[in-house]
C-alpha cells in the first residue's frame, strides 16, 4: 500500500512539474502578452493541481487534504479572475503588445 | 521520498525563475504583473512540496498567504491601470 | 458565496447564509475547535458578511451554491483540458497558434451573473475573457479556428441553472 501511494505521489508530482515546464516554454515561445497570459494561467494552474493531488497521500488527515484542495481551488478562481482583468487591460492598451 | 519532493520543488522554482526572466523584460506593465501571478502559483507549489518533505503542516498557511498576495497584487494593478485609462467599458463593479 | 440564497429571499436570510458560508470557510482553514479560535471565526465571519453585503448586495444577483458545486467536477476537468491544450501548443515544434479576439453574445445581463460567467469561462481551454463591448463578452483565444463560441454557449446553458441574474442592471 505504501508503495502504491508513493508511486501515486511521484507520478502526480512529476506530471505537475511537467506542466510548470510547459508553461515556462509557452512563456518563452508565445509571441505576445495575451498568448503568454494563457500559458501562465492555464498550464501553471494544472501543474499546481497535480502537485496538490500528489501530496494528498502525505498529509496527516482528511481535513488537511480538503484544505490543500481548497488552496488549489482558490488559486484557480483567483487566477481566472486576475487573468481576465489583465487580459482586459492588455486589450485596451492596444493589440500587438 | 523527501529528496524527491525537494528536487521537484527546486525544478519548479527553476522554471519560475526562467519564466520570470522572460516576463520581467516586458514590454508592458501587464507582463510584470503576470510575473507576480507566476511567482504566486509556482511559489505555492514549491512551498507545499517543501512542507510535505519536512512534515511541517504550517506551510499550507504560507501557501494560502502567497495565493492571497498574488491575487491582491493583480487587482491593485488592474484597478490602477483601468483608473488611468479613459477608455471604453470601464467596469463599474469589481468582483 | 451565499449558499442556496436567491434574490427572492429576505435580506436577513441572505446575511445568515453568507455568515454560515464564511464560518465554514474559516473552519476549513483554521481546523481548530479551541474556543478562542471559534470566537475569532465568528467575528471574522460577521465582518466578512458585512463587507460582502456592501460590495455585493443581494440585488446584484446571486448564485445557487449547491448547483455550482455540482458543476465543479465539470469545470475542474475543463481546466485540466485547458492546461493540456496550452502545453501541447507550447511544446509543439510548429507552435499551432491563431490568436485573436472573438465576441460572444450572451443571455446573462451585466452584473454579478455575467462577471461570474466570464470568470468561469476563462478556465476553458483556449479562451480568456478580455472585457466587454456593447454588452457582449470579448474573449481572447489561442485558436480562433476552434469552435469557441459554440463551446461558450454550451457552458452558458449549464451555468444558467446556477447563476441568478440581479433585479437591476449593473
Amino acid at each position: 500500500m505504501k508503495l502504491i501511494l508513493d508511486l501515486w505521489t511521484i507520478v502526480s508530482v512529476l506530471a505537475g512539474a511537467f506542466f510548470f515546464f510547459a508553461g515556462t516554454v509557452g512563456l518563452l515561445r508565445f509571441p505576445d502578452s495575451l498568448t503568454r497570459l494563457h500559458a501562465l494561467s492555464k498550464a501553471d494552474n494544472l501543474g499546481l493541481g497535480l502537485v496538490v493531488l500528489g501530496l494528498l497521500p502525505l498529509v496527516g488527515s482528511v481535513a488537511a487534504g480538503i484544505k490543500l484542495i481548497g488552496i488549489w481551488l482558490l488559486v484557480l478562481l483567483s487566477g481566472a479572475t486576475a487573468s481576465q482583468w489583465i487580459a482586459r487591460t492588455l486589450r485596451q492598451s492596444g493589440p500587438g503588445q | 521520498m523527501a529528496e524527491f519532493l525537494v528536487g521537484a520543488a527546486a525544478f519548479i522554482l527553476a522554471m519560475v525563475a526562467l519564466g520570470l526572466l522572460r516576463i520581467l523584460r516586458g514590454p508592458g506593465d501587464a507582463d510584470r504583473i503576470m510575473a507576480a501571478q507566476l511567482l504566486g502559483t509556482g511559489g505555492i507549489a514549491a512551498v507545499l512540496l517543501l512542507g510535505a518533505a519536512s512534515g511541517e503542516a504550517a506551510t499550507a498557511d504560507v501557501a494560502l498567504t502567497l495565493a492571497l498576495l498574488a491575487a491582491f497584487a493583480a487587482f491593485a494593478f488592474v484597478k490602477a491601470k483601468l483608473g488611468q485609462a479613459s477608455g471604453e467599458s470601464r467596469p463599474t463593479d469589481s468582483q | 458565496m451565499n449558499a442556496a440564497a436567491s434574490t427572492q429571499d429576505p435580506p436577513r436570510a441572505i446575511a445568515f447564509w453568507r455568515t454560515a458560508a464564511f464560518f465554514l470557510l474559516w473552519m476549513l482553514l483554521m481546523q481548530s475547535l479551541k474556543r478562542a479560535d471559534l470566537v475569532m471565526g465568528g467575528f471574522a465571519s460577521i465582518g466578512a458578511t458585512w463587507v460582502s453585503l456592501r460590495l455585493l448586495p443581494p440585488s446584484s444577483g446571486s448564485l445557487r451554491f449547491s448547483r455550482l458545486l455540482a458543476l465543479l467536477p465539470h469545470f475542474v476537468w475543463e481546466s485540466v483540458l485547458a492546461g493540456v491544450d496550452v502545453a501541447r501548443r507550447a511544446l509543439h515544434p510548429g507552435m499551432p497558434l491563431r490568436p485573436g479576439f472573438v465576441t460572444c453574445p450572451l443571455g446573462f445581463p451585466p452584473g454579478f451573473a455575467r462577471n461570474t460567467f466570464a470568470t468561469i469561462t476563462s478556465l476553458l481551454p483556449g479562451s480568456v475573457a478580455a472585457g466587454e463591448v456593447e454588452g457582449e463578452i470579448v474573449y481572447h483565444c489561442l485558436d480562433t479556428s476552434a469552435p469557441v463560441v459554440e463551446q461558450i454557449w454550451k457552458e452558458e446553458r449549464l451555468l444558467a441553472r446556477a447563476l441568478v441574474a440581479g433585479r437591476h442592471h449593473g
